[in-house]
């Protein structure tokens, strides 16, 4: 019983985080390879609302939430956009140094030291008794339920709502969508404001459960082969592959070696680039050539 | 004749600008500011900055000034390369400093050793080459020291338990985390102990609780963990959620004595070799005192170890005198004592043959409910 509530919290770290990459990438086709230093300073974020809000945890996490979005929204505005019509490596690029600057400042501000949010906040994080023997902390199963809402209005607003609808269209043709009057600009912040917003959520509720560090970023990045197994472009690509990851880096703990469990998300990428390059469920038309 | 003036200038100004540049001792550091193990890093840095501008404030040492140049090299190998080779050959350190992973230390060393530049291995973990019979350039400050580490966790553990010891291990998967382990493991037999596990964990990692899960299966009633901070206290906080209710003992690194208070646990032991604040030490006062005055970042109970550092730097650059050059520094590091005022156990005692210290003290402290508690005082082992 433990080793499937390991297998489902780890999974719904990755699926959360990796949600972040698809949103970006299948309306613009930008990599945004600050996503885990985006993460980590939504943690950060919540770190500082919590001692700006002190004994009101509520207004102090819905400050921060509301923040990040914010935080992404202005990274389009003031940086992404000026991309617009470059090619695609050089926004990568950009966001490569992004990540760069971010990292410096979050240590500048915050310093190296590992930090609590839970306790600047209050909170007890205790563990929960799952029927069958397994445990898991509080805060572990109220990321998992926060991945589950996550992805469950996801769905239901890229499939009903009307910027949803519009998202979609400009990820499928973009020339298409802005002579439909589509306003491709709003729908690219839209797309980094929900992106930075599922990553900040990722970084506060790792936070809250395990600490903060400035080495949080690195998880991000394990995260990235999630999105990439799974399909760059799909969501439900993004929660399969967050679930094969997850799976194999706790078996491969349980049941090879735990040093594997490094390696093991890579290895699953490597021989999904080898069979299906464009993942479980991407999209093989959108590939460029290598 | 004009180009010759010229020529002959710049003749002049290049022969000339080391020395002129050198009217102070260059100190140079490659340290983990940021990257996962950041933490046990950074504030040593700060404190043995707060400490050399203290010194340079009361007007440095033989009239001169120490210029302390930091870098940073996120534990990473190659930037830490590239800040030895910048740091020896442009800044021209007469003292090297390395205060990162084990992983840095072969490029550094190699560029030290080059240069026939000292290196002092500072907050970061002594390397075998300093133990008897040391290496002629690397020294030590760090308080942890492989294998007497491990010896002394253990010998506690042995002293303490009413019941037969089933121990479980839990390592950073790091060159010299690992090694410590691994001799730890090596030790149970001979010591009565059955080790049960050993679970080398990868830095960082999103959730502990895998590897905890497997710790915990092993049924141990003892868990030893050398490794940064993160990960001896993430496995344990992991361990603890699963219901396990054990004992634990980790090394006190400079974050002990907050997170003992933080997290409250009768049963969780920190091993160490520094003094905690708790004594209230006057040094620690002074300590406290300096770093408030000089705005640091970090508590003052994590700015031991650089405290150190800066004590035994300015001894031997006193011992050295002016001009100093690394040959002269090296020769007044062979034969350096520094008393602590009670820091450690005992002094920092460096001879040609050991540049570690010629006794290493531990102690044990935890959370005895309502502070930070000392549960054995200094014991000693003779480095030999």
């Amino acid at each position: 019983m433990q080793l499937a509530v390991n297998i489902v919290v780890l999974s719904a770290i990755y699926a959360l985080i990796a949600c972040g990459y698809v949103l970006i990438y299948r309306v613009s086709r930008v990599l945004n390879l600050a996503h885990g230093e985006l993460m980590m300073m939504g943690a950060y974020v919540l770190l500082a609302t919590a001692s700006s809000f002190v004994g009101s945890p509520v207004v102090a996490i819905a400050a921060a939430v509301v923040l990040s979005l914010v935080v992404g929204i202005l990274i389009y505005v003031l940086l992404m956009r000026k991309m617009t019509g470059e090619m695609v490596l050089a926004a990568v690029l950009t966001t490569v140094a992004l990540g760069i600057l971010l990292r410096g400042m979050i240590v500048l501000i915050w310093s190296a030291q590992q930090q609590y949010p839970s306790q600047a906040l209050g909170f007890e994080n205790p563990a929960i008794a799952l029927p069958g023997g397994g445990r898991i902390s509080l805060f572990a199963a109220i990321l998992v339920l926060v991945t589950t809402l996550v992805y469950a209005g996801l769905f239901v607003f890229l499939r009903f709502g009307r910027w949803g609808v519009r998202m979609r269209a400009a990820g499928q043709n973009p020339l298409l969508a802005a002579q439909r009057g589509i306003n491709l600009h709003a729908i690219y912040a839209l797309a980094w404001g929900l992106s930075t917003l599922t990553g900040s959520m990722a970084g506060m509720l790792i936070a809250l459960d395990q600490g903060l560090t400035s080495s949080m970023t690195i998880i991000g990045l394990k995260a990235f082969p999630a999105a990439l197994v799974g399909g760059l472009d799909s969501l439900v690509g993004a929660l399969t592959g967050a679930l094969i990851i997850g799976a194999a880096e706790v078996l491969s703990i349980q049941y090879i070696d735990p040093l594997l469990s490094d390696v093991v998300p890579f290895l699953v990428l490597i021989a999904m680039l080898i069979v299906r390059p464009w993942g479980l469920f991407g999209t093989r038309e959108e590939l460029d050539r290598v | 004749m004009r180009s010759l003036i010229v020529v002959a200038a710049a003749l002049a100004i290049g022969a000339f600008s080391p020395a002129l540049a050198q009217d102070a001792y260059v100190v140079g550091i490659t340290a983990a500011l940021t990257g996962p193990p950041a933490s046990t890093y950074a504030p040593a840095v700060d404190a043995l900055r707060i400490y050399i501008d203290r010194v340079n404030a009361a007007g440095g040492i033989n009239g001169k000034k120490i210029n302390l140049i930091i870098q940073d090299d996120s534990a990473e190998p190659s930037k830490a390369a590239a800040n030895a080779k910048k740091l020896l050959t442009q800044d021209n350190a007469v003292l090297m400093l390395d205060a990162s992973l084990s992983s840095t230390y072969a490029p550094v060393v190699a560029e030290a050793k080059s240069a026939g530049v000292p290196l002092m291995f500072a907050s970061s973990v002594c390397p075998k080459e300093v133990y008897p019979p040391a290496n002629e350039g690397q020294f030590c400050t760090t308080a942890f020291a492989s294998t007497y580490d491990s010896r002394a966790a253990l010998a506690f553990i042995k002293e303490t338990a009413k019941e037969p010891v089933r121990i479980g291990f839990s390592a950073m998967a790091i060159p010299l985390s690992r090694g410590e382990i691994d001799f730890a493991e090596s030790q149970t037999a001979a010591l009565g102990m059955t080790a049960v596990d050993k679970e080398i964990i990868p830095p960082p990692t999103a959730d502990y609780t895998p590897f905890a899960t497997k710790i915990k299966d092993a049924n141990p009633n003892w868990v030893f963990s050398w490794a940064p901070w993160v990960t001896q206290v993430r496995t344990f906080e992991a361990l603890r959620r699963l219901g396990w209710s054990g004992d634990y003992i980790a090394w006190a690194h400079l974050e002990a004595e907050g997170e003992l208070k933080r997290i409250k646990d009768n049963r969780l032991y920190v091993v160490g070799a520094n003094a905690l604040f708790e004594d209230r030490l006057p040094i620690q006062k002074e300590i406290a005192e300096a770093a408030e005055k000089a705005g640091g970042k970090y508590p003052p109970e994590q700015m031991t170890e650089g405290w150190i550092a800066g004590m035994v730097i300015e001894a031997a650059l006193k011992g050295a005198g002016w001009p100093a050059t690394p040959a002269k520094i090296q020769t007044s590091m062979q034969n350096l004592k520094v008393d602590l005022k009670g820091l450690r156990g005992g002094a920092i005692e460096w001879t040609k043959d050991n540049h570690f210290r010629t006794k290493q003290y531990y102690r044990i402290y935890k959370w005895d409910g309502s502070k930070v508690a000392l549960v054995k005082n200094w014991f000693p082992y003779d480095v030999k």
